[in-house]
């Protein structure tokens, strides 16, 4: 579910080219405008049930699925969640996750895709072809051998066989390298005659002018870190270090002397919809923009 | 900047480090530890920890409780960690194969052979000092290889749960109490009517395994050693439930939009359940108002049939403080706990010392206990339970199949894991 | 892992003198975390769990203790030629996910093509505020929706009650196992296949119960990925339309093509590049079905929603068959390889070189 966003910034300021000249009979234009706009209402619509459903009592949910309006609003759910649950850890641990990968991956990546794009070394194109390699290799195959290997080197069970393994993004890498061979070298060669140090060139005179890029990264790390599942479900079993994911993942299979419990699942999976969501309207543009910039070319 | 620099090499260090982990001196792994032997147990200062999988609120309490009482009593410190059905296993399984597993554990009798196998597991149920206290038929699941290895922490039975209003809605009276198929079917059709079925039961080994039973089949020999699912018997318990699946008068509680027979039953949806003691605990927590009455199953051809339900208190080889351990599973195995447990949440005690005050202080549920008399367990050995899983799978179609050829396919399964 | 197409690459502007003293320690040091950790968590997991699939390990101690015995290809002979329930739900696995890809992929690319050229042809007004809507599932997590998805496809859930609107009894979605191709058959009063495929069998599944069809609760998470992905690749198409400029279709107006001509001889091929990574990425995605089994349905009802990836897992996690767990996964990974090495052979045969053919050529090709 992760959006292809590449940072051809250079692209993202030109405005969409309209169509002009075009002549669509005004009665299919209404049409398809009604189409387009039912169509965003069956998009939307699960999002509002799930509002809705969230204040329901379990009764309520059960006999008005559909309703938008809870017959008696009750907060419930949440009280439940946040009083009388591990919500509040699973969500702590998700946080905690989520930064520390979005940071990690912001800094091995933009360091990573400078040196590829930038430094001349010996190994480089091997090193490339390595990681594009292990673009192609799924996820869902390393579930077991990732547990072997944490356990082997004991990370099992531990914040750093949580987000170890997460630091590095091969797409991360590949988005800077492109970025960085988009901008013009004369800076750098300046900042060098002045004296200045490999790294030092790339923190203060190049990873600045990177922010589009970085964004990038960021918002594909913090939605893959957060929305992440199975590596959690084989990294982890202890309680304290369940996720949001792996958390609502339990509340959602459930235990069956306690019901269906809708509400309070729904609720559950609002929240964590939440940050998401606000990173989402944060960089809105950003990201529209960016992935109009991808298929150029 | 210059921390920025550190970072870098700091955290190529931890990688560096790792790698080197991984090639030279893998710690994750215990390669050292000795396999399941009962010559001895360990004994440290180490707390305990117990993962247990609890029905509800209700157990999770009474069960923390207890722990305390005997942490405090023994001075050991006791970690209980609360755990649930799905992720259960897979915990388990990973602790094992990363040499920290808890050291006390729930453990269902269908998981035992599996990870008595590997060595993950302390045998040691001839070690408790009320190893005679507890029922054969319950030891008897708990037994791999004339190894005891572990305690029965209680045993549920099933019977027949039925909802007194409807019952006498519908005209029926005590002399209406089904002790034959029969009977059942008769009730299960006056009980029937638009919207409500009369007779709700899992569509699982589980619980359609009781039909078998009394038909006289059953998946295994008494002796565990082989296949029988094939068998007329079973098919004729099939066939019956298949013709009341298809009239309507049976309903698997899913078919209902419910999750499990006490769902369904609490609903309304169903006027009957098969069901065991734990949906005492749900009846009051969900549907106090509902009035019911748990009677014996009714006897089928070959006579009463009903299935055992039993999990152990699983030790775990590489605990470190087994003997800790074990004193804990006496505590916790003990009449007078079993009984506040079954007050609790609802499970009838695996101590037979404790039969007749349970009886005494639950009079209505004495169809329980009746039916430990000739309940049949679930079958133990190595691979059974994906056997019935996928057994559990066909039944869910049972309906529109075909018993022969599902217990065909049973019976291929269950001779490759125990032999025809 | 998403990324099959490039951005420009402006490698012409490297620097051309040689290199500077301590550019390649540098070098080394700035890539030196991603190589670690990369080794470390992508190579190393794959070699060790190679050997556990070649290995007799049953999940506890190292597998690489001097106890475990290496067993050929018995782990892979389990699961393709074994006979047993091993084959059968390795069987049923495959066939599973292959009726999920089969509708999945064509159905989300249609579909997020539909709305591209919908939002971004026919809308003046509020084109922002449609893409936002229609993107939105995209960005939530397989968790959060498969939550949502249960309560919506429920018995008495949200679906069903629409459908009840328009008098329209709805299937009791999660826990009605039938395959939607038989339940058509039996509609048309088929209730049993004929012997020629229900007699003989592939991996302990019968031809008859190959053409089941996705089951209905399987349906239900088609559904679900249609829904979540279709936003993000209609982000792809809108950006693509934009490049092609109005020009070729107004020379097509003037030839009298109508509407409907124009998108399939004028746009459509010059979609044909991103068109190819949304198969690709469709592909690879649809194939990995993970989290949805895991939070939702763990396989049931009648384990018509197991999938190779979800079955891999509990295969070791907790059936304490790590062999055959790790078998499963290389077995997926073959599958996603070798279906991206076909994606990328026709990308390279169709996509590049024929981009700059005259749209005229095309035209009469398309025509013919």
């Amino acid at each position: 579910m992760s959006p292809s966003i590449f940072p051809d910034t250079a692209a993202t300021a030109t405005a969409p080219r309209r169509s002009r000249g075009r002549r669509v009979l005004p009665l299919a234009q209404s049409g398809l405008y009604a189409l387009l706009i039912v169509l965003a209402v069956i998009y939307i619509f699960p999002f509002l049930v799930q509002v809705a459903t969230s204040f329901k009592t379990d009764a309520d949910a059960a006999s008005n699925a559909a309703s938008l309006v809870p017959q008696t609003f009750t907060v419930a759910a949440y009280e439940r969640l946040f009083l009388n649950s591990d919500f509040p850890l699973w969500f702590t641990n998700s946080a905690i996750v989520t930064v520390t990968v979005c940071l990690g991956r912001v800094f091995f990546a933009s360091l990573a895709g400078y040196a590829l794009a930038r430094l001349r070394f010996r190994g480089r194109g091997i090193i490339f072809a390595a990681i594009v390699a292990v673009m192609a290799v799924p996820t869902v195959v390393l579930l077991i051998p990732k547990f072997l290997v944490l356990n082997q080197l004991g990370l099992y069970d531990s914040y750093a066989g949580m987000i170890i393994p997460l630091l590095v993004d091969a797409a991360g890498v590949f988005i800077m390298k492109n970025f960085f061979e988009s901008i013009p070298v004369s800076v750098e060669e300046q900042a060098r005659v002045d004296g200045a140090g490999t790294f030092r060139v790339f923190w203060s005179v190049v990873l600045p002018m990177a922010r589009p890029a970085l964004v990038t990264i960021v918002i594909l790390s913090f939605q893959g870190s957060w929305n992440e599942l199975s590596h959690f479900v084989v990294a982890t079993q202890s309680p304290e270090l369940t996720t949001l994911t792996k958390g609502v993942a339990s509340l959602a299979s459930g235990q069956l002397s306690q019901g269906t419990q809708y509400p309070i699942k729904l609720a559950a999976a609002a929240i964590m919809t939440i940050p998401v969501a606000v990173l989402f309207f944060i960089f809105q543009r950003h990201i529209m923009n960016t992935s109009e910039g991808a298929v150029k070319g | 900047m210059r921390r920025t620099k550190q970072t870098a090499i700091a955290a190529g260090g931890v990688a560096l480090a790792a790698a080197l982990a991984l090639t030279g001196c893998g710690q994750g792994f215990d390669d050292s530890s000795d396999s399941a032997s009962n010559d001895g147990l360990t004994s440290s200062d180490d707390p305990l920890t117990v993962m247990y999988n609890p029905s509800g609120d209700a157990e999770k309490e009474a069960l923390v409780a207890a722990i305390a009482a005997w942490s405090a009593e023994s001075g050991v410190e006791v970690e209980p960690v609360a755990t649930d059905v799905t992720n259960s296993t897979t915990a388990l399984t990973q602790g094992f194969a990363a040499g920290n597993p808890p050291d006390l554990f729930y453990l269902g009798p269908d998981l035992l052979a599996g990870y008595a196998a590997n060595g993950s597991l302390q045998a040691y149920g001839d070690e408790l000092s009320n190893k005679d206290d507890f029922y054969p038929s319950l030891v008897e699941n708990f037994t791999v290889d004339g190894q005891f290895y572990c305690a029965p922490k209680d045993q549920s039975t099933l019977a027949l749960v039925i909802n007194t209003d409807l019952w006498e809605a519908a005209g029926l009276t005590d002399a209406d109490l089904p002790t034959t198929w029969d009977q059942l079917d008769a009730a299960a059709t006056a009980l029937t009517t638009d919207g409500r079925t009369g007779l709700t039961f899992g569509a699982e080994y589980q619980r359609v395994g009781t039909f078998m039973a009394q038909a006289g089949g059953g998946l295994v020999s008494e002796d565990g050693a082989t296949a029988v699912a094939d068998s007329a018997e079973n098919a004729a318990a099939l066939a019956y439930v298949k013709s009341h699946l298809e009239d309507g008068t049976f309903a698997y509680p899913k078919d209902l939009g419910a999750g499990w027979g006490g769902e369904a039953f609490g609903k309304q949806l169903a006027a009957m359940t098969i069901e065991g003691n734990w949906i005492t605990g749900a009846m009051s927590a969900d549907f106090p108002d509902l009035n019911y009455r748990v009677v014996e199953l009714p006897s089928g051809p070959a006579g009463q049939g009903t299935m055992q339900f039993t999990n152990c208190w699983g030790m775990a080889a590489d605990s470190p403080n087994q003997q800790a351990a074990l004193e804990l599973v006496e505590y916790l195995t003990s009449a007078d706990q079993q009984l506040t447990f079954s007050a609790a949440f609802g499970p009838m005690p695996s101590v037979q010392s404790a039969a007749d005050q349970w009886q005494a202080d639950n009079p209505d549920l004495a169809a329980f206990i009746d039916g430990s008399e000739y309940a049949t367990g679930m079958p133990t050995s190595a691979g059974t339970s994906e056997v019935i899983a996928d057994f559990n799978t066909q039944l869910e179609s049972l309906a529109t199949g075909d018993p022969a050829q599902i217990l065909a396919s049973v019976q291929a399964n269950l001779e490759s894991v125990v032999g025809g | 892992m998403t990324h099959a197409e490039q951005a420009p690459r402006r490698s012409g502007s490297r620097r051309k003198s040689g290199a500077r003293s301590g550019e390649g320690a540098a070098g080394w040091l700035f890539t030196l975390p991603v190589i670690l950790i990369m080794g470390l968590f992508l190579l190393v997991p794959v070699l060790m769990a190679l050997w556990v699939s070649f290995s007799d390990w049953t999940g506890r101690g190292s597998p690489l203790a001097s106890g475990v015995g290496f067993v050929g290809l018995d782990n892979y002979a389990a699961i393709t030629t074994g006979g047993g329930l091993d084959e059968r739900n390795f069987g049923i696995a495959l066939r599973n996910n292959a009726w999920y890809v089969l509708l999945v992929v064509p159905l989300q690319t249609a579909l997020s093509l539909f709305l591209a050229v919908l939002v971004s042809r026919t809308v003046r007004r509020g084109r922002g505020f449609f893409r936002t809507a229609l993107y939105f599932p995209s960005v939530t997590s397989t968790v959060a929706i498969t939550v949502l998805w249960l309560f919506l496809f429920s018995t008495s859930g949200v679906v069903n009650e629409v459908l009840s609107w328009v008098g329209i009894k709805g299937p009791n979605w999660f826990n009605d196992p039938r395959g939607i191709v038989h339940v058509g058959l039996a509609s048309l009063g088929v209730d049993s296949g004929p012997t020629a495929l229900t007699g003989s069998d592939l991996l302990g599944v019968s031809w008859w119960d190959w053409l089941a069809g996705p089951s209905m609760a399987m349906t239900a998470l088609i559904f679900m990925a249609v829904f979540t992905t279709s936003g993000t690749f209609m982000l792809l198409f809108i950006a693509a339309l934009q490049n092609i400029g109005p020009e070729l279709g107004e020379a097509g107006r003037m030839d009298g093509a109508n509407a409907w001509q124009r998108f399939w001889r004028i746009t459509l091929p010059q979609l044909r590049p991103t068109l190819f990574t949304v198969l690709t990425l469709g592909l690879i995605g649809a194939w990995q079905v993970f989290d949805q089994i895991y939070t939702g349905t763990q396989g049931a009802p009648g384990k018509t929603t197991i999938t190779p990836a979800y079955l891999s897992y509990s295969a070791a996690f907790t059936d304490q068959q790590w062999g055959q767990g790790a078998a499963i996964a290389f077995i997926l990974f073959v599958i996603i390889v070798a279906f991206t090495l076909f994606q990328r052979w026709l990308l390279r045969e169709r996509g590049g070189p024929k981009r700059r053919v005259p749209w005229s050529s095309r035209l009469s090709r398309g025509a013919s």
